[in-house]
C-alpha cells in the first residue's frame, strides 16, 4: 500500500531523509522510531503528498507521490501532533468542509457519523475553541477519516492525551488496522509502539538504521538473564566474576537479592554461573532470562549508530 | 471549484467572526464618510469636481486598505497555527488554497468598499445636492472607482501574501501589511490627486492598466512564491 523507495529529501543544503527505502502494507501498522531530527515528521509528510521528495518515490496504493500528488493525499489521511482546528468553526461544519474538499457525497451525513464514532456527536454545533485536547484531537482524527482513506499517516497522534484518551486512541488505531488500513505511525512513545506497531522503522540522521517485526527488534542484541538468591550479594559478584561473568545489579522481592548478567552462549554461561554460586554457598531461588523491552532494543540501536 | 469552498469558509467563520477585524474594517468604512460630512463645502467647477471625486476615492480606498490588513493576518495566522497543514494534505491545487483566501478576504472587503461609496454618496448628495454630486460623479465613473479599488486590494493582497508566506509570525505580517498599508495610502492619495487634476476618465483609465499590469506580476510573484515547500519549510 505504502512503498517507500530511495526517498531523499534535503532542505536548503540540509540532508533530511537520506535513501530511505520501507514499505507498509494494508492491514499493518508500521511505527515510524527516531530521535528528534531524525526525518520521521518528513518522511510522513512526503508520504502523504505535502512535501516533495528531492531524490526516490513514494507509491501509495500503486500512484506516485511525484506524478500524482493529489490522487495521493486523495488517499491519505494525515493526523499531526497538534489537531489545528479552526476554532471558530463548531464541529459540524468544519468536517463538513474537510469533506467536500475531499468531495465526500454527503459532506454533512459523513460529519455527524464520524462524530458518532468518536463519541462527539452530542457537540457537533459548539465551537472548536470550546474543546479539550483530547476532543480536539479526535476531531483531528475525524478530520483524518472524512473520506475513508487506505492510508493513515498518524504523527504522533498521542502527544500531550491523558493516558485514558491515549488509551482509548489505541484501541481506536487497532480497530482501523482491522478493517485493513495501512498505518504509519510516527511516534517517540515506545510502549505505545511496542503495543501495537506490527513493524519498525528505526531513523536516524535521515537513514533507515533499522527495519523489521517489532519483536524481532526487541529480542536482537545480547539476551540478558537476571538470578535471584538468598544471600551476601558481594559474595556472589565475587564467584561470579571469577566465573568470568559481569554483573550488575537488578531488582528483587522477598529479601532476595538480584543480580542481572549478558550472556552471548546462554547454554554455557547460566551453568557456570549457577555452578559459581552454589559453589559459593548461597541458595539460588530463580534463574530467568529477562525480557528485553523495545526502549532497551532501541537506545542499544541509537548507541550503537552513535558510535 | 474547491477556491470557493475556502473563500466562503474565510467569508463565514473568519471573517464575519473575527471582532477585531470587523472593528477595523469598521474604522476604515466610517472615516471617509467622516471626510464627506467634516468638508467645508464644495467649490463649483472643475475644481469642485475634483474634490468630490477624491472624496470618491477615498470612500473605496480607505475599506480597502483594511484588506490589506486583512489578508496578512490570515495567512500568517493559518502558518501560525498550524491550520495550513490539513489544508495542504488535501486533494488541493496549491493555486486554489491561494486563490481561495485571496477570493475569502477581497469580497468583503468590496462589500464594504460598495457600501461605503453608497453612503458617501447619499451623505454628499444631502449635503451639497443630487444634481451637483451626479454631475460629478457619473455611473461610469463609480463603476472605474469600484474596479480601481479592486485592482489595488489584489495588488497589495498579493505583495501581502508573499509577504505572509516568507516571515514566521502574525506579528511580523501585521508589521509589513501596516507598512504595504502606510505607502500605498500615500501612493493613491498621490495618484487621486493626479486623476483628478487630469480628468476624463483618461488617468483612472490609464491607473487602471497599470493597476492591472501590477496585478498580473504580484500574482504570478504569489503564486511562484507561495509554494507548499516553502510555507510547510517554515510552519
Amino acid at each position: 500500500m505504502i512503498e517507500v523507495r530511495h526517498l531523499t529529501r534535503r532542505f536548503e543544503g540540509t540532508l533530511a531523509l537520506d535513501d530511505v527505502s520501507f514499505e507498509v502494507h494494508p492491514g499493518e501498522i508500521v511505527a515510524l522510531l527516531g530521535p528528534n531530527g531524525a526525518g520521521k515528521t518528513t518522511a510522513s509528510r512526503i508520504i502523504g503528498g505535502i512535501l516533495a521528495p528531492s531524490e526516490g518515490d513514494v507509491l501509495v496504493d500503486g500512484i506516485s507521490v511525484r506524478k500524482d500528488a493529489n490522487a495521493v493525499r486523495a488517499r491519505c489521511g494525515f493526523v499531526t501532533d497538534q489537531p489545528s482546528l479552526y476554532e471558530r468553526m463548531p464541529l459540524r461544519a468544519y468536517l463538513a468542509f474537510f469533506a467536500r474538499l475531499y468531495d465526500v457525497a454527503q459532506p454533512d451525513i459523513r460529519a455527524a457519523e464520524l462524530a458518532k464514532l468518536l463519541g462527539l456527536d452530542d457537540v457537533l454545533g459548539r465551537k472548536l475553541a470550546t474543546f479539550s485536547r483530547g476532543m480536539r484531537q479526535k476531531v483531528a482524527i475525524a478530520r483524518a477519516l472524512v473520506h475513508d482513506p487506505p492510508v493513515l499517516l498518524l504523527d504522533e497522534p498521542a502527544t500531550a492525551l491523558d493516558p485514558e484518551m491515549s488509551q482509548m486512541l489505541r484501541g481506536f488505531i487497532v480497530s482501523l488496522r482491522a478493517r485493513h488500513r495501512a498505518i504509519l505511525l510516527t511516534t517517540h512513545d515506545l510502549d505505545e509502539a511496542q503495543r501495537i506497531a506490527d513493524r519498525l522503522v528505526v531513523l536516524y540522521k535521515g537513514k533507515v538504521l533499522r527495519t523489521g517485526a517489532t519483536a524481532d527488534i526487541r529480542a536482537a542484541g545480547r539476551p540478558s538473564y537476571t538470578v535471584t538468591f538468598a544471600g551476601d550479594p558481594a559474595i556472589a559478584r565475587d564467584a561470579l566474576a571469577r566465573a568470568g561473568i559481569d554483573t550488575e545489579s537488578a531488582s528483587a522481592r522477598d529479601g532476595l537479592t538480584a543480580l542481572r548478567f549478558a550472556a552471548d552462549d546462554p547454554a554455557v554461561v547460566n551453568p557456570a554461573a549457577l555452578r559459581a554460586l552454589l559453589d559459593a554457598g548461597l541458595r539460588v531461588v530463580t534463574l530467568a532470562a529477562e525480557e528485553r523491552s523495545l526502549e532497551d532494543a532501541y537506545l542499544s540501536i541509537l548507541a550503537e549508530a552513535r558510535r | 471549484m474547491k477556491w470557493w469552498l475556502i473563500a466562503w469558509r474565510e467569508i463565514r467563520w473568519e471573517v464575519f467572526l473575527d471582532r477585531a477585524s470587523l472593528l477595523r474594517t469598521g474604522v476604515f468604512v466610517v472615516i471617509p464618510l467622516f471626510f464627506v460630512v467634516s468638508n467645508r463645502g464644495i467649490p463649483a467647477g472643475a475644481a469642485g469636481d475634483a474634490t468630490l471625486i477624491g472624496l470618491a476615492l477615498q470612500s473605496v480606498f480607505f475599506p480597502a486598505l483594511s484588506g490589506v490588513a486583512l489578508i496578512a493576518a490570515t495567512f500568517s495566522a493559518e502558518k501560525e497555527n498550524g491550520t495550513l497543514v490539513p489544508l495542504l494534505a488535501a486533494p488541493i491545487r496549491d493555486f486554489d488554497i491561494v486563490l481561495g483566501k485571496l477570493v475569502g478576504m477581497v469580497v468583503p472587503v468590496m462589500v464594504a468598499c460598495t457600501v461605503t461609496l453608497a453612503a458617501g454618496y447619499g451623505l454628499a448628495a444631502y449635503r451639497y445636492g443630487l444634481p451637483r454630486v451626479a454631475h460629478a460623479l457619473s455611473p461610469e465613473l463609480l463603476y472605474a472607482v469600484l474596479v480601481l479599488s479592486l485592482l489595488y486590494l489584489v495588488t497589495t493582497g498579493s505583495v501581502t501574501m508573499i509577504v505572509a508566506a516568507r516571515v514566521k509570525t502574525s506579528r511580523a505580517a501585521q508589521q509589513i501589511a501596516g507598512l504595504v498599508i502606510a505607502l500605498s495610502a500615500v501612493l493613491f492619495a498621490g495618484l487621486g490627486f493626479f486623476a483628478s487634476q487630469l480628468g476624463e476618465g483618461w488617468p483612472l483609465l490609464g491607473l487602471g492598466v497599470g493597476l492591472v499590469l501590477a496585478d498580473v506580476i504580484a500574482l504570478e510573484v504569489a503564486r511562484r512564491v507561495w509554494q507548499r515547500e516553502e510555507v510547510i519549510g517554515r510552519v
